[in-house]
Parts: C-alpha cells; sequence; structure tokens
C-alpha cells in the first residue's frame, strides 16, 4: 500500500526528500502554498517534498510561521496547494472533489487536535466512533475494545466531554483517531493545553499505538519533549524543510531549535 | 462608547437584518391595518360628504336597522308640496331609493360584494343630485334608466344597452345615460340605477302616492337647524327632519361604529398576533447575540467600563434597529394596506378604500409600539447580562443559562393551570360575558405554556428527534442532541412558531365546527329534495320565484324563504318570513306546541329557546312594530325546537308583505313529487330559475357544501392574514439556527475535519430545524385545539353544536409545520456547509 517516491520527479536542486528511503504512506512533492498577491505574497510552503514512512511517528517542528501546521493540513487534506502535490497512499489529494476529500478524511485520516476535539453533545464512545458512524460503517468490536483499554477510558464512555479532564478528552480524541485503523493520524499540538504529565500520558499512548499497531502518526508541536517521543524530527523554517534529526532526544530538539532561532 | 456601538451593530448586521425585518413587517402589518382603517374611514367621508352635497336638511321616517340592513320607512309624496310651502324652503325633491341589481354584459349580475347596489329615481339637474349625468340625457320612460360610468365599466355596459335589472323582480331596462357620483365614476364601488319617479315608485315602492324621503335647501339666510325648526311643524308623527350636518355625521358615525370598528378590529388582531410572534424573535435574537457577546463585554468591564456602559451599548443597538425598522415599517404599511385590499378583492370582498391616507396618529401608534417592542425584548436580555460577574463570564464558554429555573416551572404551571381553569369554567357554565372569559383564558393559558416552553424544551425535542436519531443515524442524533441543548432557545425559536401555528388551528377547527354543526343541521332537519340559493352575499331574489317553482308540475312543495327587520318590543331583530305551512313540509323542525299548518297571518312560530328566554307561551301576544310606522299584534301559534337553519321567529308572509316594500327570498326549499327524479326536478327548476340571474339550483349535498365554501373563504382570508406571522417565525427560526451554527464555528470545522460531508452538516442542520418547528407545531396545534373547542363551546348558543377537529387539516397543519422547518433552515443549513474548515479549526 505504500508507495516509493522513485516514481515522483524530484527537483534536482532540492535536498533529499525527507524519509525518501522509507516506503511512504503520505507525503508531499515540491508543495507550495502561497497566500496574498504580490506584494503581500507569503509563501508558507516554498516546494517542500516529504515523505511519512509506514509505521513511523514524524514530528514536524519549526518557528511560528514556518510553515509546519500548513504542511499538515495540505497532506491531511484540509487545505489545498497552490502548486506541487500532496498523496495519501496512492491518491493523489489535488485530483479530489469536498467531497473526496471529506470521505478520505473520514476513511483514511485521523486527527487529534490541540482543542475543542470533541463534539459536546456526544458522548465519549460516540465521539469515538463518530468517523465510522459518519460513514455509516459497523466499527470493528474488538480493535474498539483494544483501544479503549489501551487508552483506559472504559468507565468513561457514558461521559460527556464537559464532564472529562482536559487528558481524558484527549486520550477520547486518540481513541477516535485510532478506532478507524486509518492510515495515518496528523495530530497538531496534542499536547499543547496539558500539564505535563496528562501531555506525557497522551505522548505514551501515541508511540504505543505506533510500536503496537505499527500505525503512521505525525504531529505538528514546538515542545522538545514531546518531539522527543517521535522516530525522527522534520524542521520546517520559511516553508522549508531545513534538517531532519532520527532518534531525537528533548536536549538535542532544543539546541537545534535554537540554532534555527525560535 | 458610541463607536463601539456603531461597530456592534456593523459587525452584527447580519444577524441584526433578522430582527429588523421581524419589526419591520410586524409594524408594517400594524401601520398598514391602520392606514387602510383611516383610507376607508376617509373614502366613507368623501362618499357621505359628496352624497348629501348641495341639501341642508333631510325629510325622512323612523329607521329600523337589524342585521346591518338599514329599512326606512315611506312617507307620502303629498308631503312634498307641503315642505316646499314653508317659509324658507328653496326646494324640496321627492327621493325614492332602494334595492337594484344591475345585470351586466356578461349576464351576471355587477358588484354586491360588499358595496351595495342601489336603485332609484333621478333628480335631474337638482342641486341636491350627488350623481352628474356624463353622457347620454335623463330617463324619460319608465324603462329608461341612467346608471353610474363605474356599473357601466365592470358590466361592459354602454348608453343604448338594454339589460335587467332586479328589484328584486327582474325588470328590462334601456340605459340612456351614465353618471358621475362627484368626481369618480363610483361612488366606492356602489352601483346606482336612476329611473324616473314614477318608474321608482313603482317598482321598488309598489305604491306611487309614496316616497323614501325628501331632500331639502334653505333660502338664502336660513339655516340648516332653522330649516329642520320651520319644517318641523308640517310633518306628521314618525316622520322628521334631519339637517345635512346631523345627517352626514350620522353616517360617519354609523359606519365607523358599525362596519370599520368591525373590520379594524379584524385586521388589529392579526397585527397584533404578527407583533406578538415578532417580539419572541426579537428577544430571542437579542438573548442570543448578548450571550454570545458576554465575553466581549466581560472584557470591556475588565477593562474598566461600567455596567451602564455596557448595558447602554445594546439598548442604544436595539434603539437603533427599532428606530429603523419601525420608519421602514410604517412606510411599509402602505405597501401592506394596498396588499390587504388586494387580499379582500381577491376573496370576493371589495372594499372602499381610494388615495392611502398616512395619519399623525398612525405615525405615532406604529412607531412607538415598534420602538417599545424592540427595546423592551432587546434590554431585558442586556439587563440580565451585564448582572453576570465580569470574571465569571471571561471563564465561562457559555454563561447563558440554559435550564429552567424552578420559579418558572412553578409560575408556568400555575399560569397555565389559571388559564385553562378559567376557560374551562368559562365554556362549562356558560353564562353572560362567556366569550371575554374565554378570551382571558386563553391569554393566560398561551402565556403560561411560553413560560413552560424552555421547561419541557429538552424532553420534548428528545421524543420528537428519537425517530429522526434512529432513521439519520449520527447526523440525526447530533440534529436531537442540537435542538436539546438549548432548550431556552429552543423554546423561544419555537414559541414564535408556536402562537402563530396555535391561531391557525384555533380558527382551523373552528370552522370545521362550525361547518360540521351547519352540514348536521341541515341533514337532520332539510327533508326536501333541492335548494334555489342566492349567490353571493346580501343577495336575495323575487318572492315570485318560489311561486313559479311551486307551479311546476315536478315540484310538490316550493317553500320560500326570506328576511325582514322588525321591532319586537324594544329591540330590533331580524325574523325568518316564509309559508308556515310549505315550511313545516321540506324542514323538519320539531314542532312541540301548536301547528304549523294553521298559522293565521297574525301569529307567528317561534324556536323553543326563544320562547323560554322571552317567557313566551303558546297564545301569547306579542307586538309587533314594522318599518312602516305600524304596529300589529302577533300571537305566538306554533312552538319548535330546532331552529338552526330557519332562525328562531318565523312570520307568515302574509302578516310581513303588506309592511314591505322591497321583499326578498333568499332561498327556496323544495321537496319533488314521488316519482320525479333529483335529475329531472333539476331541469325544472333551473328553467324557471335561470330568469333570475344570480340563483343556483342545489341538491343537498351541494347546499351543505355551498354554506361551507362561504366559510372556507373566510378562512382563506384569515390564512392569509396569518401568514405574515408565520412567515416572522420562520426567519426567527432561521435567525437562531444561523446564530446557533455562528457559536458552533469550531464544532461544526471539527465535525467537517473527521469527516462529516456538506451533504451530512446540511442535514444536521436542518433537521435540528425540523425538530425545534416541530416542537413549535405541536405545541401550536395542542393550544389552538384546546381554544378552538373552547370556542365552540362558548359558542354553542349560537347554533355551533359540533366539534370538529378536523384531523385531516391538523395533519396538514403539521406537515406545513414541519416543512416550515426545512424552509428556515436552508440559508442557515447552507452556510453552515460552506464553512472554511480551517478557519473554523484554527486555535486562538
Amino acid at each position: 500500500m505504500a508507495m516509493t517516491m522513485t516514481s515522483s520527479p524530484t527537483p534536482p536542486t532540492e535536498p533529499p526528500a525527507f524519509g525518501a528511503s522509507a516506503p511512504a504512506v503520505a507525503g508531499a512533492v515540491a508543495a507550495t502554498k502561497v497566500y496574498g498577491q504580490a506584494d503581500t505574497e507569503v509563501r508558507a510552503l516554498d516546494g517542500v517534498t516529504v515523505n511519512f514512512a509506514q509505521g513511523r511517528f514524524t514530528a514536524i517542528m519549526g518557528p511560528s510561521g514556518s510553515g509546519k501546521s500548513t504542511l499538515m493540513h495540505c497532506v491531511a487534506g484540509l487545505d489545498s496547494l497552490t502548486s506541487g502535490s500532496v498523496f495519501i497512499g496512492d491518491t493523489d489529494l489535488s485530483t479530489l472533489s469536498d467531497k473526496q476529500l471529506t470521505k478520505l478524511r473520514r476513511d483514511r485520516v485521523g486527527f487529534i487536535f490541540q482543542a475543542f476535539n470533541l463534539v459536546p453533545t456526544l458522548t465519549a464512545a460516540e465521539n469515538i466512533t463518530l468517523p465510522m458512524d459518519l460513514a455509516g460503517r459497523k466499527p470493528d468490536t474488538r480493535w474498539l475494545d483494544g483501544v479503549i483499554d489501551t487508552v483506559g477510558l472504559r468507565n468513561r464512555l457514558d461521559h460527556r466531554p464537559s464532564e472529562l479532564s482536559g487528558g481524558q478528552q484527549q486520550r477520547v480524541a486518540v481513541a477516535r483517531a485510532l478506532a478507524s485503523r486509518p492510515d495515518i493520524i496528523f495530530a497538531d499540538e496534542p499536547t499543547g493545553n496539558l500539564d505535563s504529565r496528562a501531555g506525557a500520558e497522551i505522548l505514551t499512548f501515541m508511540r504505543g499505538a505506533v510500536r503496537d499497531f505499527s500505525q503512521t502518526i505525525v504531529m505538528v508541536t514546538h515542545d522538545p519533549t514531546a518531539a522527543s517521543y517521535a522516530d525522527a524530527v522534520l524542521f520546517l523554517a520559511d516553508g522549508r524543510v531545513v534538517d531532519e534529526m532520527q532518534a531525537p532526544t528533548a536536549q538535542k530538539v532544543l539546541d537545534r531549535m535554537k540554532a534555527l532561532g525560535d | 462608547m458610541f463607536k463601539l456601538t456603531r461597530k456592534g451593530l456593523w459587525s452584527h448586521k447580519r444577524r441584526l437584518l433578522s430582527t429588523f425585518f421581524a419589526v419591520a413587517l410586524g409594524v408594517a402589518f400594524l401601520s398598514g391595518t391602520l392606514v387602510l382603517g383611516d383610507t376607508m374611514r376617509g373614502t366613507f367621508s368623501d362618499l357621505f360628504e359628496t352624497g348629501n352635497k348641495g341639501m341642508d336638511a333631510v325629510v325622512q321616517a323612523d329607521r329600523i336597522e337589524a342585521d346591518g340592513m338599514e329599512q326606512a320607512g315611506l312617507i307620502d309624496l303629498a308631503l312634498v308640496d307641503r315642505v316646499r310651502a314653508v317659509d324658507g324652503v328653496a326646494q324640496a325633491d321627492p327621493v325614492v331609493e332602494g334595492y337594484g341589481k344591475l345585470i351586466g354584459k356578461d349576464g351576471k349580475a355587477i358588484g354586491g360584494n360588499g358595496p351595495p347596489t342601489f336603485a332609484g329615481n333621478w333628480l335631474g339637474d337638482s342641486p341636491m343630485n350627488s350623481y352628474q349625468l356624463v353622457e347620454g340625457r335623463a330617463p324619460q320612460q319608465a324603462n329608461e334608466v341612467v346608471i353610474n360610468r363605474g356599473a357601466a365599466k365592470t358590466g361592459g355596459l354602454k348608453v343604448g344597452d338594454s339589460t335587467t335589472i332586479q328589484t328584486p323582480q327582474p325588470v328590462p331596462v334601456e340605459i340612456v345615460g351614465l353618471s358621475a357620483f362627484g368626481s369618480v365614476d363610483s361612488a366606492g364601488g356602489i352601483t346606482y340605477t336612476a329611473f324616473t319617479l314614477p318608474a321608482a315608485q313603482d317598482l321598488l315602492l309598489h305604491q306611487s302616492d309614496k316616497i323614501t324621503s325628501i331632500t331639502v335647501t334653505a333660502q338664502p339666510g336660513v339655516s340648516q337647524d332653522d330649516l329642520v325648526a320651520r319644517i318641523a311643524p308640517v310633518l306628521p308623527a314618525g316622520v322628521k327632519g334631519v339637517t345635512e350636518h346631523k345627517l352626514t355625521a350620522d353616517q360617519k358615525e354609523s359606519i365607523n361604529s358599525g362596519f370599520l370598528n368591525f373590520f379594524t378590529t379584524f385586521l388589529l388582531v392579526f397585527a397584533g398576533i404578527a407583533l406578538m410572534v415578532a417580539t419572541f424573535s426579537i428577544y430571542n435574537t437579542f438573548s442570543i447575540i448578548v450571550a454570545q457577546r458576554a465575553k466581549e463585554s466581560a472584557l470591556l468591564r475588565a477593562l474598566g467600563a461600567s455596567r451602564r456602559q455596557v448595558l447602554g451599548s445594546t439598548v442604544a443597538e436595539a434603539v437603533v434597529v427599532g428606530v429603523t425598522a419601525s420608519v421602514v415599517g410604517l412606510f411599509g404599511g402602505l405597501a401592506i394596506a394596498s396588499l390587504l385590499k388586494g387580499a379582500f378583492t381577491a376573496f370576493g370582498i371589495d372594499i372602499p378604500a381610494t388615495g392611502l391616507v398616512l395619519t399623525q396618529s398612525t405615525a405615532v401608534i406604529a412607531l412607538s409600539v415598534g420602538i417599545v417592542v424592540t427595546l423592551t425584548a432587546g434590554f431585558l436580555p442586556a439587563r440580565r447580562a451585564s448582572r453576570i460577574p465580569p470574571i465569571a463570564a471571561l471563564r465561562e464558554v457559555a454563561f447563558e443559562r440554559t435550564t429552567a429555573s424552578f420559579a418558572r416551572v412553578l409560575v408556568g404551571a400555575t399560569v397555565t393551570a389559571l388559564g385553562v381553569g378559567v376557560v374551562l369554567r368559562a365554556v362549562l357554565a356558560g353564562g353572560d360575558g362567556v366569550l371575554a372569559l374565554a378570551g382571558l383564558g386563553s391569554l393566560l393559558t398561551i402565556i403560561g405554556v411560553v413560560a413552560l416552553g424552555p421547561v419541557v424544551a429538552r424532553t420534548a425535542s428528545g421524543v420528537l428527534g428519537w425517530p429522526v436519531a434512529k432513521v439519520r443515524g449520527v447526523t440525526g442524533a447530533m440534529a436531537r442532541e442540537n435542538a436539546m441543548r438549548n432548550p431556552k432557545r429552543t423554546s423561544g425559536t419555537a414559541a414564535a412558531l408556536m402562537i402563530g401555528v396555535g391561531v391557525v388551528t384555533l380558527f382551523t377547527v373552528f370552522a370545521a365546527s362550525v361547518k360540521a354543526s351547519v352540514d348536521e343541521s341541515i341533514s337532520k332537519s332539510f327533508g326536501g329534495d333541492l335548494v334555489v340559493s342566492a349567490g353571493g352575499f346580501g343577495g336575495g331574489f323575487s318572492p315570485e320565484l318560489a311561486a313559479e317553482v311551486g307551479r311546476l308540475p315536478e315540484v310538490e312543495t316550493s317553500a320560500g324563504i326570506g328576511t325582514g327587520g322588525v321591532r319586537l318590543g324594544t329591540a330590533t331583530r331580524s325574523v325568518t318570513v316564509g309559508d308556515p305551512a310549505a315550511i313545516g313540509r321540506v324542514l323538519e323542525l320539531g314542532v312541540v306546541g301548536g301547528a304549523l299548518t294553521n298559522l293565521g297571518p297574525h301569529d307567528l312560530a317561534v324556536e323553543q329557546k326563544e320562547a323560554t328566554e322571552q317567557h313566551w307561551q303558546l297564545g301569547s301576544v306579542v307586538p309587533v312594530s314594522f318599518v312602516d310606522g305600524k304596529t300589529e299584534d302577533f300571537t305566538v301559534g306554533a312552538v319548535y325546537r330546532e331552529g338552526d337553519v330557519l332562525g328562531s321567529v318565523l312570520m307568515p308572509t302574509a302578516g310581513w308583505a303588506p309592511h314591505a316594500t322591497q321583499s326578498m327570498d333568499v332561498a327556496v326549499l323544495t321537496k319533488l313529487h314521488d316519482g320525479v327524479s333529483i335529475p329531472q326536478g333539476r331541469t325544472a327548476i333551473e328553467a324557471v330559475a335561470s330568469k333570475y340571474t344570480g340563483t343556483d339550483v342545489q341538491d343537498k349535498d351541494q347546499y351543505v357544501a355551498s354554506v361551507g365554501a362561504g366559510i372556507n373563504q373566510l378562512l382563506g382570508l384569515i390564512y392569509v392574514m396569518l401568514l405574515l406571522a408565520i412567515l416572522i417565525a420562520l426567519m426567527g427560526i432561521a435567525n437562531t439556527l444561523s446564530l446557533s451554527i455562528h457559536e458552533r464555528t469550531r464544532e461544526l470545522g471539527l465535525l467537517r475535519a473527521v469527516g462529516q460531508t456538506r451533504r451530512q452538516v446540511r442535514s444536521m442542520v436542518r433537521w435540528e430545524s425540523v425538530i425545534m418547528a416541530v416542537f413549535g407545531t405541536v405545541g401550536g396545534v395542542g393550544v389552538g385545539v384546546f381554544l378552538g373547542w373552547a370556542l365552540v363551546k362558548a359558542a354553542s348558543g349560537e347554533g355551533i353544536g359540533t366539534f370538529s377537529p378536523a384531523y385531516g387539516q391538523l395533519v396538514t397543519v403539521f406537515v406545513i409545520g414541519a416543512f416550515a422547518g426545512v424552509l428556515a433552515a436552508l440559508r442557515p443549513a447552507r452556510r453552515a456547509a460552506k464553512l472554511d474548515i480551517l478557519s473554523a479549526i484554527a486555535t486562538d
């Protein structure tokens, strides 16, 4: 199901694409996103080529305005590029209609946002199965049970989000992202609103999902500690990939970020 | 703070727009009603002034008014000369006036849908003739007439044409001239046919020595009062002189306190309903706006703005919206007035209104009502919001109180119980003032139910939304939850629709009950086969028709039914006129005393209920005064039980005719000989009836249906009047949805991100709207059926004995209510689906 980058053209002037060697589950080729026109033009992404490898936990870091969120939104099918292309599996997202993109997000992508992850009127259980319910699919009960037990939500399933702590809410979000066994999960600052202990808990679940279920996860963060849970870190600045780091530690990431002037 | 208000207005323009429309529409209806009332009042004033122009006094006999029909007594023609001889009188003209229905080129009657159809004598060049010849010449022969140009245009008639006028017997005439009333072709839709004096006397009064009145002008230097005083000595008893000032004033007063009063009250009720619905919409909108702005206000407070300043900016917003919308509504009223007039015309009712009149008092009333309503509805939520401590508002996501307080439950339940109790007490116990008491109870019931709305909204939305959640899956479940999440908002939104639907239901149920009652009483009483009835309203035909039909070999019995006004004791009232023996053969009256077959000319048949009320028994002597000034003693000769079809007093034609000038029947009830089929009978009767334009031959079912058709027509008019209220309620739902969607931007963004399709978003919003609309509709139907039942009970004395909930129509109302939800959701759903996911989920 993964596809390698060999078949995709890579501009020769670019540095080697991030993760080019491993089988990619999603990625971008010469992704460029421009806001505004002429004088006010802002290049949020400037020819980014990346591959997110199957079963890997990748963190995207960079200073504010580096384009890390834009990159994630584009690969996740939430935003469109000015030029270049993004893909999930062998699907070129630029060819899809809004309806097809919606279905792709529903069936093949998982999301964990920083805040407001859950629909307030639905219970924890209903929030977890929401994408499948929207698709009209029956969830795989055994898998679902496993996910719920992993995040430790068994006795909170009938609670509404307002009755859950911030950490519990994020655990529900993680469970939702895992429940439909998506090709890839995108996490946008998933621990940004949590204290360090609850944050560590969430990151441990994500790490575990990658290790145990071979889940592919891409996480945008500016927290070096959070990034240290990932297999690799991709650094962005001014809309370009500027560096990458395998087997990161919090200290190494921090040093690198300082060098980038964050 | 003014700058803030201005910026606030600008940034909330979309949500304030619907508030603006709600106020403007409500005020427009109010102002339109007042404008139409004033316009009609002005039109009538002009009519009377033009009509009485040139005369100084009129000499006439006492009048009898019953059921809106005024009947004048007659005076001697010889009196004209005596009046002319009085010192100070310059001129005195004999006037004959009566009923005359002109038939147009197409064979149909001209006018007759409101404005009267008059016939009289042509006054020639007299300054007291309010009509002037504009074409042709004055009538010289008995069969020559001058008609007003308006009637000629409507009927496609011109000078030289021959046509028919019913007085009520059909009379062939030739049109020799056309007239104008002052500067117009028709006096507010009135048709006027003028004969020579002898012809008018013959046709309208059947007496060559009588006339209706004498118009008089005074010699220079003689005042109107002086003139009347001088004439008085020559007048016989029962005849008096009236100055032109008093006559005009009396005519205006009569139309103002009678027809116009009823008409404007009727319209004001609907304007009131529209305004009430608008108030709910505005209140709801401001509640939501204030709640959504709580954080902004709290920030302002934290930065040092006083409570007054924060409150002031919302109030200023309400003032701006209220003032502009009221001004727009005031002038929109001119358009509404024209639309209302058009609506009445479309339903076959012509109302005289020319040149729209916008008076100062209309402006004052419309503007102040609009502004007060907006201010009140805007101030209350703002004050409530300003009581929240700023820090609490900053912390909370939404501080709006969403659940009902205990006090609300208590007050709501008490008021509802009280209202229902008062209604039940009023209609079950009966007695005087039933309608007033029932009305008060109804109002209390509605207030109570509205107050209880938030208490039941959550449960009700849950129950009503249950099937939606079952059928539509998670989309339906979320729609249901969204309708349940803020009961106050849901019930506030639904309340507006509830009131509209409640009133629709009330009238629907009442009309259905009236129809069912008529149906039942006709089925029960009418033992005949065919009915000849007069189409339109206020119409009638010559009693000759009944006689002619009676002579047909196919017909066994033919009973003409007419009405007439008399004075019984001190009260004027209308009685049914006909041949009691014949009527007894076609109507099952349930005679309980005496017999209809042997009533003499001076005997009456009386409904049992009436007899009990008047303390009459068989043999009681009742003095009856007639319009010709004579009083005769009548004896109660028969008492019957079933008066719903016939009426409560039946006077033999033989007793009535000597006092009447233009006797008219409104229906002929017939029974065919055994062996004659209905179609055979119909063919025979139609051959006779066709000579009398405007008649309709009907079998029993058609007769019942034609009575029902009249009720349907009125019901249709009422529906049109309520359309605006429903429209405002729909805008209210749409607005609440829009505001809710605005509030749930991030939630919708999340849903879209995790895979909700646009179609599903639309469906979710639509179903939420439908649940709210159905909630309002169910409440409205419930309240409406109860109040309809109460009204039927309260009116049971008026011959409405059958309560019919009209299930079929109620289902229709229900479906329309639900569909209204779909309609209201159209725009909000589209906007929700178009939401930009990225900006919705962007963290701040």
